[in-house]
């Protein structure tokens, strides 16, 4: 008999193969690799008054020398100003506790339309999507009028007797929190929705008879089976969150100090593009690091289970 | 017809000191408009294997899961043991389930699917270990305890399932289509090792099955049911030899019937004047007035051919053979007798070449009176 991979067959697999696995690599190569290694490039450069603002990394000077300049220092500012690490930090910490809020409002409400009965799922979930149907912008700057001191929240408030004196929300880290919450509560609702809508009620039912009360069996079945789900919320929550500018810009306060509004300021206030592209290198350090361990614990629960 | 299993020692249903381990009293269930299950009552004994049999939608799995309280019923009451459980949920019941999907936890594997249900009980770390290498013996599947679900063949799961709902050592088992997703050699298999262990532990099997021949094979009683109701229960011998009406007759097996009505009874026996002309002659334990109209059954294997035809015999018919169908063992002829269709069964005792029926030719067939029924419904 013939060696397998010599018949066509064989060959057309592996051709198959080729272009499924290379198709998304080329895809990742042009609009992510490109694009990284530019934003890298710039990092390492200096910054200059001129059409592109900073240096070449590499130059052919006239005695035929090549010249390549990799400049460290923007990495080092990054990690000697306090001020920069101390936005990484309040980033970190508030893509934390906006991941968490967000699940926990967030998985009882696509529990509830996974459980619900069929004709209204559809509602329900357009009710979560219709936000998006306005601009992002839109819906951020109407917070402001939510907020402020004689906003909306305050009038309610004090009508309803509930406070004497309004209160201060805006310009400070909870209206942050507020608008994170508000703004990516979708993107952990919907992954949530499609896990949890492919959830067999056989198994609790199984699960029931097996002598689980209805919270534990939950603990022990949904949960675990929905893990898929949380981790998927959870990332597409806290990546974009630790990077947010609009929502800490326009209802975040001088305390709220956060890697994207630096970044922002570094870019188009000051013009240093090379510092910008440091923070930018060492923002995506930071989010690659959650990811791999994110990843890991899944496989370690898959293993385990 | 299938083998029948030894069961001379347990017809608990007939003594009538025995009290009934489930009692199912007047339930019926409700989905809208739908009755799923209307007013039935069903007492099951303790160490039964009791079938519920039934075409597709009459009600048998919702009967099943109202005895595991997965289902609420819409009115009357049910008792296990002496207890009245209809408003007791399903983790308080000393019941378990083997379900039709088997329901296996995907995220966990064979072993930790069997130890679930223990973990709710107060059982040491050592003793859930010992109790899930018990099952894991009895349905001889050890080597698969590291298994996931998904990397299991359908016989493996079902094992699993039943090992599953065996783990409690519960004292009463529901079983929905325990056999239905396994093809027709493992089901048979199955079927006597499913009866074996249920002697063995001595535990009340219910199950739910729309496959005759199972019902028949594994059950000390069965129960037809027909749109939520119960047509007849029985022991499968008399559910297939003396069925109480023309359903439950139709529905298992074939059977001839001829209508007319009652014109004579003598002692144990009627004599009964068909359509067909001819007198024909039953016993009977039930006395029926003169003139009632009744159906005479015969299966078509108690028919036989007849050597000593009269024209005023005595359950003997004389027709044209229509219709052959060979299935090896044996053969079904289907004769025409004055224009009605009548089924016979004979046995092949010779090679197909030399069979002494073909097709068009004339034939006498006879039975005995003690082989037919009389219907009156
Ligand atoms: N949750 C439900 N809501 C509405 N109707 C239901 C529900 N469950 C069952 N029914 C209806 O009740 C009837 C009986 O259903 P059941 O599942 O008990 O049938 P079954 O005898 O088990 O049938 P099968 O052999 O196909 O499993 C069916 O007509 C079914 O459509
Ligand atoms: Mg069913």
């Amino acid at each position: 008999m013939p060696a397998p991979q010599d018949n066509p067959p064989a060959r057309r697999q592996r051709l198959s193969r080729v272009v499924n696995i290379g198709l998304p690599y080329l895809w990742l190569g042009v609009f992510f690799l490109l694009p990284l290694l530019i934003v890298l490039q710039i990092s390492v450069a200096e910054p200059r008054l001129g059409q592109p603002p900073y240096t070449p990394l590499w130059e052919w000077l006239e005695s035929g020398v090549l010249q390549i300049q990799v400049n460290l220092q923007n990495f080092m500012l990054v990690w000697e100003d306090s001020i920069y690490l101390t936005a990484f930090l309040n980033s970190l910490w508030v893509a934390l506790v906006c991941t968490l809020l967000c699940l926990l409002i967030g998985y009882p409400m696509a529990y509830a339309i996974a459980t619900a009965p069929p004709r209204w799922r559809i509602p329900l979930l357009m009710l979560v999507i219709l936000p998006f149907w306005t601009s992002f912008l839109i819906r951020v700057y109407a917070w402001i009028g939510i907020l402020k001191t004689n906003g909306l929240l305050n009038h309610l408030l004090l009508a309803l007797g509930v406070i004497d004196t309004p209160l201060n929300i805006l310009h400070t880290q909870t209206a942050v929190y507020i608008g994170v919450v508000y703004s990516y509560l979708p993107f952990m609702i919907l992954p949530l929705y499609a896990n949890l809508s492919r959830l067999d009620p056989t198994l609790l039912e199984a699960a029931a008879d097996l002598g689980c009360r209805p919270l534990r069996a939950f603990v022990r079945v949904t949960l675990p089976l929905s893990l898929a789900g949380i981790v998927a919320g959870s990332m597409l929550v806290f990546i974009p969150v630790v990077g947010e500018f609009v929502i800490p810009d326009l209802l975040g306060g001088p305390e709220t100090l956060m890697v994207g509004k630096l970044l922002w300021t570094e870019f188009f206030g000051n013009k240093d593009w090379p510092l910008a592209a440091a923070l930018a290198i060492v923002l995506l350090g930071l989010l690659v690091v959650p990811f791999v361990l994110m990843q890991r614990l899944e496989r370690r629960m898959e293993d385990s289970a | 017809m299938p083998i029948a299993l030894d069961r001379r020692n347990l017809d608990t249903w007939q003594d009538p000191k025995a009290t009934p381990y489930v009692r199912i009293e007047r339930v019926s269930k409700r989905f809208g408009e739908h009755h799923a299950v209307e007013d039935l009552s069903l007492d099951i004994f303790k160490g039964e294997f009791f079938s519920l049999l039934g075409s597709s939608g009459c009600g048998k799995s919702t009967l099943l899961r109202m005895l595991a309280g997965l289902e609420y019923p819409t009115a009357g009451r049910i008792y296990i043991d002496g207890v009245d459980v209809t408003d007791v949920p399903p983790y308080s019941r000393p019941v378990n389930m083997m379900f039709q999907s088997y329901a296996l936890f995907p995220h966990m594997t064979v072993a930790q699917n069997i130890e679930f249900g223990l973990k709710q009980e107060r059982l040491g770390r050592g003793e859930r270990a010992e109790r899930v290498d018990e099952m894991l013996e009895l349905l001889r599947i050890a080597e698969l305890r590291r298994r996931k679900p998904e990397q299991l063949s359908g016989g493996q799961r079902q094992r699993v399932a039943l090992a599953r709902s065996l783990a409690k050592h519960p004292k009463l088992l529901l079983l929905d289509e325990p056999l239905g997703a396994l093809d027709k050699r493992l089901r048979e298999n199955t079927q006597f090792e499913l009866v074996n262990l249920q002697e063995r532990l001595g535990i009340t099997f219910i199950t739910v099955t729309h496959d005759q021949e199972e019902a028949m094979t594994m059950s000390t009683r069965i129960a037809v049911m027909d749109a939520g109701q119960i047509m007849q229960v029985d022991t499968p011998t008399a559910i297939y030899e003396y069925p109480s009406c023309r359903f439950v007759a139709e529905f298992i097996g074939s059977i001839n019937q001829f209508e007319g009505k009652v014109v004579e009874s003598d002692g144990d026996q009627l004599l009964i004047e068909t359509r067909l002309g001819r007198p024909m002659r039953v016993r009977n334990f039930h006395p029926l007035a003169l003139g009632t109209p009744v159906t005479l059954a015969v299966r078509p294997e108690k028919m036989r051919l007849c050597l000593d035809y009269r024209e005023d015999g005595v359950n003997q018919l004389r027709g044209v053979v229509e219709d052959i169908a060979y299935l090896g063992d044996v053969s079904i002829y289907r004769l025409r007798v004055e224009g009605q269709r009548v089924e016979m069964t004979l046995t092949n005792t010779q090679p197909r070449t030399e069979q002494v029926l073909t097709w068009d030719q004339e034939v006498a067939i006879e039975w005995s009176p003690t082989s037919a029924v009389v219907l009156t419904e």
